[in-house]
């Protein structure tokens, strides 16, 4: 789920850092400018694995800041299409659930990638797998027996395939490594996000795979 | 900014794993230097204009303590994996024909049950028929190898910063221990270098 991206960008020094080593300083400028940050089309930037070459720092007019070409080697979160990854479960509701790794939760699992048949509970507000079961509509479903019925729980870990991720560039631009971090939120699109699948044997709550009969355990830790 | 390569190698949960603790106790020796510094300097009456205290940032330390917490849960097998178990496990797995990215999830899930194997395994039976209780075997011998770390976050990771690009690669190049070397001179990671080949079968699209 994580990557290696070789990144080429121009990272400027303040003069307060001038006494500290060059890489370290230039490590330092990187995490900051990218650590924890949605690059279009790369992923989730975690920190900086290393340098891979660096330039000579040139003065430029107007500021005093030390300028270097670098080349680098980014962590990147960026599961591929297909990969199957552990997640929890974040929240549900009537359109899917959403699911977490902690430090990135834009993960969905929509309606059509839950096993079927299934429903959504608004009572337990969590959705349930009716395994063997001939029920096709919710309202069916929801006339089921509660001890047959799997729930999928908040705060439960799933077992989920990556089906597909989507970008979305709105922001105004880039924000400027010396601006620091911005911490006015608005409500938009999420830059990253990525649709998961359960609908799957061996996807879904892990305690449902765990032994060999998994339904009968299943049912009795429930 | 330019974006050189945005997949150049895959890393295996491990190694960010150890990467990110490496960081995390890097950071703690460095704040409690500077905590100590600045005593000192007080206690001689100096007055402290700080001379260069480096700002660590939030969403470093953010990203970082989350993975860490991701990485080390109790649901994950990382708990029991170690630098040494993971190449061999990697070793192990080698006769059975697996595709990179196929050998990088038996890593990071380290599937124990047959069920957790047929998600990862594209059309497993065709493929690996019999052999299907030898792999869950290599898996489940490399987990119980080694005791689980202790999950406070100070594990003693040895000499990472010499091996880290070796670290990077080792999963995915156990056949080919010869090409290891170009490696080494941590200068020729783009695809024009000595081990295009190598890392080029990084691809994930390959199968």
């Amino acid at each position: 789920m994580f990557v290696l991206s070789i990144i080429k960008d121009t990272i400027a020094i303040l003069p307060a850092n001038f006494g500290v080593p060059p890489a370290q300083a230039l490590i330092s400028e990187i995490n900051k400018k990218y650590a924890n940050r949605v690059l279009h089309d790369v992923g989730l930037c975690i920190c900086t694995f290393d340098l891979v070459e660096a330039g000579e720092g040139k003065v430029r007019y107007g500021d005093g800041c030390l300028w270097y070409k670098v080349r680098f080697r980014m962590v990147v979160f960026r599961p591929f299409a297909s990969e199957v990854i552990l997640a929890k479960v974040k929240s549900s509701d009537e359109d899917g659930i959403r699911l977490s790794v902690g430090f990135f939760d834009d993960i969905y699992v929509p309606l059509a990638y839950l096993p079927q048949p299934s429903a959504f509970d608004p009572n337990e507000r969590a959705h349930f797998w009716l395994p063997d079961s001939e029920a096709t509509t919710a309202h069916e479903l929801l006339e089921s027996a509660t001890a047959d019925r799997m729930y999928i729980d908040q705060g439960e870990v799933v077992r989920v395939r990556i089906e597909a991720d989507e970008f979305y560039d709105d922001e105004p631009g880039p924000p400027k490594a010396s601006e620091g971090i911005a911490v006015k939120r608005e409500a938009r699109r999420a830059p990253y996000s990525m649709i998961c699948s359960i609908a799957e044997q061996g996807l879904g709550p892990v305690p449902w795979w765990k032994s060999a009969q998994p339904d009968g355990d299943a049912m009795e830790a429930e | 900014m330019e974006v050189v390569n945005a997949r150049s190698a895959l890393l295996s949960n491990v190694e960010v794993l150890n990467l990110l603790r490496e960081l995390d106790a890097e950071h703690i020796a460095r704040t409690k230097t500077a905590i100590r510094v600045k005593k000192e300097e007080e206690a001689a009456g100096k007055n402290s204009h700080d001379t260069h205290t480096e700002e660590i940032s939030e969403n470093l330390r953010t990203v970082e303590l989350e993975a860490i917490q991701y990485l080390s849960a109790d649901y994950q097998p990382s708990l029991h994996q170690s630098d040494a178990s993971i190449t061999q496990l990697v070793g192990g797995l080698q006769s059975f024909g697996l595709s990179k990215a196929e050998k990088l999830q038996i890593v990071n899930l380290a599937p124990t049950e047959p069920v957790e194997l047929y998600v990862i395994v594209e059309e497993l039976e065709d493929r690996l028929g019999n052999q299907m209780e030898d792999l869950l075997a290599a898996v489940s011998k490399s987990l119980n190898e080694r005791a689980p770390e202790h999950p406070n976050g100070t594990v003693v990771v040895p000499e990472v910063k010499q091996t880290r690009d070796e670290d990077a690669v080792e999963v995915y190049e156990e056949a080919d221990q010869e090409t290891w070397g170009y490696d080494a001179n941590a200068m020729e990671f783009d695809d024009t270098g000595e081990g295009a080949g190598v890392e080029g079968d990084l691809d994930v699209d390959d199968d």
